[in-house]
């Protein structure tokens, strides 16, 4: 069997292992534009000079020989045609496939504002390519202008100060980071920012950017009139699923590919994982869909149910957060809040469930909110504060030592 | 593989493993008696947790068959020693993105507390030859190592 | 991310001062609770032995023995026995000092202010001696030259102070005492490494050492004391952190040697001291109460209605009244003043003192008390803390809580006091306890704890389940402070009362729990005690009549709780003073005990259970006196 995976993120590098897992003989070659394999989470490392790109590969090492992996660089698949099994590549040549797998990931989404799509010095950070641009325009740029709060936005911030850039971040909601936290912790890395000198612009949108001659944009006007000086642009906006070669190939997408759960396509021996589904952005969940995937196009019956994707850690300056589940306080819930000069934390419950958790600065040990939250397990009965439950509360050692939940 | 097993039952909650865990992973080598205790650096990869009736819980790593920390570890600084079967983990590759700590369903996970760069992690104390100090420490023998 | 130091704080009885601390930027030790939360429960059940080298050696069933052989009752009682020694030496020290400045006082022919007690006490010592002087200091050797007696000689006084019946009892248990320092001394040694491994033979040392503490720690110190500082008088006073004032030089006292404050009192409140302050930007100088030396200025706090501004609060309130920024200095002579106490201090300017040297704190000055030299020492004090006072107000915020606490808590009362309150005899509370409107008394008295439910929890919980039940609170010790910030020692408080006690206290005017100040004043309540057997012509045990140190703290406590077996009461204890580990310890402390001297342990830690046993044994007391 010939398994040809597009894409060489963590999807793929899972998808590749399961396979190689099940078919020691088997043919399986990936191809992606990255020319090198790499941890999208650690680019900020890598633009504040704090790694270089090998440090950057999360695959164990020898991976490629050790799963007997081809891995075809630098070059992107530009068509797939089902009714042959055939790739188009852009490099002119044409691959077969036996089982394939899209696991091409997401595009960095530039909006429609002014000449941002057309300048040269207008930068995503969705990929290597993107951080080792950036890095090469920064070489001559001083002001850095960051469109967005999100987590990619103070990546890019967070590495370019690193640079001793003077940062500049342009944020729509009347917070930073306005998906993962509530105003009150996103107040402290805005802080813990603004202390390492960048400034923030909140409730605000670029509404006009114009090139100038040399094709760069060094001012953005914002939809109040205020003019912001740049000679760099990163723009943290979103992404949407890479599904330019799907274009004509009859498998079925909207704004993400279709999938069902076992991560098969609309088409016979097509399977896609990560990004490209649309399903969750965040890597375990890539990760687990890539492991999926696999197992499916190796013929095993698998599915993807662990689909909780509303979680995340966050990590700047040593304040680390996590916040899982909802951020956003509805009617009905109960919530509790503690807070000290170490920590503020914020549990959101209805009906004895748990919602969502934030804890900020201390998250020791707080792997069992997701648990609790994403099984909806009732605590009522604990009776604790409920900041101090923990696995105690529903611990079971069973077979071979392996702890279960029991509630 | 070899994995501490618990009797929760037994831990009288004197913390010798917890002592001796932190002695097992001390930066500078020295004896039980010149451990600092008080130093934040000195974490211990263990804890004695208590139900809400406080009976004692000693929450040890797993080295779990299926370990979520490391199917969530985006550096690949965690991973399972296909040898040993072990969770190990290499500092040196982490980018304290803390999703492992946020990812294992038993809250054994924690960053360190003195930088919260690294990932505090029990190593099954490899460098002691394998075999683990808190088993070794415990008074009342409420854990032990078995092959599973 | 806010101010507070953290989220972690334990619970109060006294919710205010729980949301207090629970704002503070910095640590107490309520905040601590949760990080010592995880006991070892070798240390809990007292089978860890450290007194050789061999250790430190735990009980398990796999090891039931010390490497020296050693099992779990000697291990459990040779801790316990160190624990009482400690705790006795402490009592003994503060009654020897007491003493010695009674000698000096009255050598010095310095005030008498208690000349009935001084009376009272040479009447039962035998002294003949008109001039007051010479009968103070005549008292004060008494007490002296048994305190140094060797171990082998029996105390003089013991019998004297005792009641016929005890005495009678004591010396059939061969536990009567020597010299009380003796007493420490032999029992210290009896627990050392391979001496002594029989742990009722130990503990019959231990009820040895609670008499000696009793009697000369508890009983004398304050019948010493009030010769000297004055007797106590039924008074109503404020309590809690609303008694700092800010336009004052504040100077919070801790410890338990009110004797050693005399002199600065009254100092303080002379004229050219007074300027000083004034001079400074104060209208003068308040002693804010803390921890028993608080208790006792309170108790006597008619004599001091200057210059003592009220009780602030308990042990483990202390750290919270040097938090307000209203206290400019912590004069300390004792326990229990908390190590936490110190970064506090340092954080706040807040200068440190202390005036004996066994409770040097490691920030304080020591200043040790000197009566020879007291003028020049109390003035250099003096200059120190108008010197702190300076440097530090205006920079360091206050953080006041005039709302904590309360206007009228009952207080000055003692075994004098009382009596006279009730007619000059005892038969107005008999008759009531005879019908049955007061079914029993109960003395609920020690320290405050932080891990019996927290700061007070357990004590306030069981005052209230007890007087809901028409039994009577005496209270001495730290728990009085606790209870009376809570509004229990209100006049109005009368309305927690079952209906029986409710219609006597409201007849009276009188709180359903009754202070009778620091914990030495336990003395006062067995003397109480003692007067009420002798009028109903029983013996101790077989009054309606239960003692409970819910949250008793320290090793001193200890030594008083054995006074109290000794006496043949009841003693409930709300956490197990680490003996759990031994069968023979608990068996004799809890059933056993009852056919030695008739006293009981009652280790029970939730308060309305704890108040049902106590009830049943003050039921089955009255049965027995047919009441």
């Amino acid at each position: 069997m010939k398994y040809v995976i597009i894409g060489a993120g963590v999807a793929g590098v899972e998808a590749a292992k399961v396979i190689r897992g099940q078919d020691p003989a088997g043919e399986i070659l990936m191809v992606s534009v990255d020319t090198h394999i790499h941890s999208r989470c650690m680019l900020h490392k890598y633009i504040a000079g704090e790694r270089e790109e090998s440090g950057l590969d999360f695959t164990e090492k020898d991976f490629l020989n050790r799963y007997g992996v081809t891995w075809k660089n630098g070059v992107r698949a530009e068509k797939i045609r089902p009714e042959t099994k055939e790739i188009l590549l852009s490099n002119g040549e044409t691959i077969t496939y036996g089982k394939l797998l899209i696991a091409s990931g997401a595009d960095s989404f530039i909006p429609p504002v002014g000449e941002l799509r057309k300048a040269s010095n207008v930068y995503g950070l969705r990929n290597l390519s993107d951080a080792q641009a950036i890095v090469q325009e920064a070489r001559e740029a001083q002001n850095v202008l960051v469109i967005g709060s999100g987590l990619v936005g103070l990546d890019a911030a967070y590495g370019l100060l690193e640079r001793g850039k003077t940062i500049t971040v342009v944020e729509m909601a009347d917070r930073i980071l306005p998906v993962q936290l509530d105003a009150h912790a996103a107040g402290a890395y805005q802080k813990a920012f603004e202390q390492a000198g960048t400034r923030f612009i909140l409730s605000r949108k670029a509404s006009q950017a114009a090139c100038e001659a040399d094709g760069k944009i060094h001012k953005v006007i914002l939809d109040n009139g205020d003019e912001i000086a740049c000679d760099l642009i990163i723009v943290a906006a979103g992404v949407r699923p890479a599904l330019a070669c799907l274009e004509g190939s009859g498998i079925a997408y909207d704004r993400a590919v279709t999938v069902d759960a076992s991560m098969k396509t609309s088409a016979e021996h097509v399977y896609a994982a990560g990004d490209i589904t649309g399903l969750s952005g965040i890597w375990p969940n890539a990760a687990d869909q890539g492991r999926i995937a696999g197992k499916s196009m190796c013929g095993l019956p698998a599915t993807y149910t662990d689909t909780y994707a509303m979680k995340n850690t966050i990590n700047f300056f040593g304040l680390v957060t996590l916040c899982v589940g909802r951020v956003r306080e509805e009617e009905g819930d109960e919530s509790w809040v503690k807070e000290d000069h170490t920590q503020y934390k914020r549990i959101l419950a209805k009906d004895g469930k748990v919602q969502g958790t934030l804890l900020q600065g201390d998250i020791a040990g707080a792997g069992i909110w997701q648990y609790l939250i994403k099984n909806q397990i009732d605590i009522r009965h604990i009776e604790k504060d409920i900041f101090d439950v923990s696995y105690a509360d529903f611990y079971s050692v069973g077979e071979k030592g392996k702890y279960e939940w029991v509630s | 593989m070899k994995r501490i097993l618990i009797e929760y039952e037994k831990c009288d909650g004197c913390k010798n493993c917890s002592a001796a865990c932190m002695q097992a992973h001390r930066e500078n080598p020295g004896t039980i008696y010149d451990l600092d205790l008080g130093d934040p650096k000195n974490e211990s990869r263990n804890r004695i947790l208590k139900d809400a009736k406080g009976q004692y819980k000693p929450l040890f790593c797993r080295h779990c068959d299926d370990p979520e920390c490391v199917k969530s570890c985006m550096s690949g600084a965690l991973y399972k020693d296909p040898e040993s079967g072990h969770v190990l983990y290499d500092q040196t590759r982490c980018g304290s993105c803390f999703m492992c700590v946020m990812n294992c369903p038993f809250g054994v996970l924690k960053p360190d507390t003195v930088t919260k760069s690294k990932v505090i992690k029990c190593d099954f104390c490899a460098d002691a030859g394998g075999d683990p100090s808190c088993v070794k420490s415990c008074p009342k023998k409420a854990i032990y190592v078995e092959e599973v | 991310m806010n101010q507070r130091y953290s989220c972690n704080t334990c619970k109060s009885a006294d919710k205010l001062l729980e949301g207090y601390i629970a704002e503070l930027p910095m640590e107490t030790s309520h905040h601590r609770v949760e990080g010592q939360s995880t006991k070892c429960a070798f240390g809990l059940q007292g089978v860890c032995c450290r007194l050789c080298a061999n250790g430190p050696c735990r009980v398990t069933p796999e090891s039931p023995r010390g490497i020296c052989g050693a099992n779990a009752d000697t291990i459990v009682v040779r801790n316990l026995l160190r624990a009482v020694a400690s705790g006795s030496g402490c009592y003994i020290h503060v009654v020897e000092n007491t003493a010695r400045n009674v000698k000096n006082v009255a050598k010095t022919k310095g005030p008498i202010k208690g000349v009935s007690t001084l009376n009272r006490l040479a009447g039962l010592f035998g002294i003949e001696e008109e001039d007051i002087h010479k009968q103070a200091e005549a008292v004060a050797d008494a007490v002296l030259q048994d305190l140094y007696l060797p171990e082998y000689e029996k105390m003089r006084l013991t019998e004297k102070l005792s009641y016929a019946p005890r005495y009678e009892k004591w010396k059939e248990l061969g536990i009567l005492p020597g010299g009380a320092k003796s007493e420490v001394f032999h029992g210290v040694v009896k627990c050392s490494t391979n001496l002594n491994s029989d742990p009722v033979n130990m503990l019959l040392d231990c009820l040895k050492l609670g008499i000696s503490t009793g009697i000369y720690g508890l009983v004398l110190t304050n019948l010493l004391n009030d010769v000297v500082l004055g007797e106590p008088e039924i008074r109503l006073a404020p309590v809690g952190l609303r008694v700092i004032d800010p336009d004052y030089i504040n100077i919070m006292i801790t410890g338990h040697q009110h004797s050693m404050f005399t002199f600065l009192q009254d100092r303080l409140t002379d004229e050219d001291v007074k300027e000083k302050a004034k001079k400074a930007g104060a209208k003068g100088f308040k002693l804010v109460g803390c921890t028993c030396v608080g208790q006792d200025l309170q108790l006597r706090g008619a004599h001091y209605t200057e210059i003592f501004d009220g009780h602030a609060g308990n042990n483990y309130t202390s750290e919270a009244i040097l938090a307000t920024g209203g206290i400019d200095a912590v004069i300390s002579e004792f326990n229990c003043t908390l190590p936490g106490i110190e970064p506090i201090c340092d954080q706040l300017k807040i200068k440190q003192i202390c005036i004996d040297n066994v409770a040097k704190k490691a920030n304080a000055e020591l200043k040790e008390f000197d009566f020879a030299n007291r003028p020049a020492v109390t003035d250099q004090i003096i200059d120190q803390i108008v010197a702190a006072y300076q440097a530090r107000r205006g920079s360091v915020p206050l953080n006041l809580f005039p709302e904590h606490g309360n206007a009228d808590t009952l207080t000055g009362i003692s075994e004098i006091s009382l009596k006279k309150f009730f007619g000059g005899n005892w038969q107005p509370l008999i008759d009531q306890i005879v019908a049955g409107n007061i079914k029993g008394i109960a003395g609920v008295v020690g320290c405050s704890n932080l891990t019996a439910g927290g700061h007070d929890v357990l004590t306030v919980d069981l005052v209230r389940e007890l007087i809901a039940k028409d039994i009577l609170v005496l209270t001495a010790g730290c728990s009085s402070g606790g209870i009376e910030n809570c509004g229990l020692m209100t006049p109005k408080a009368a309305q927690y009362a079952g209906p029986k006690l409710r219609a006597v206290c409201e007849k009276l005017g009188i709180p359903p729990v009754l202070n009778f100040g620091p914990c030495l004043a336990i003395g006062r309540l067995e003397i109480v005690a003692t007067e009420l057997a002798q009028a109903l012509n029983v013996d101790l045990p077989q009054l309606p009549l239960v003692l409970s140190a819910a949250q008793w703290l320290e090793e001193q406590a200890l030594a008083d709780g054995c006074y109290g077996l000794a006496l043949g009461l009841p003693l409930h204890l709300g956490l197990p003073p680490f003996v759990t580990g031994s069968k023979v310890a608990v068996q004799v402390l809890t059933e056993d005990m009852k056919g030695l001297t008739g006293g009981q342990v009652i280790i029970n830690g939730d308060a309305k259970e704890s108040a049902a046993i106590l009830e049943q044994i003050i039921l089955e007391k009255r049965q027995g006196l047919n009441i």
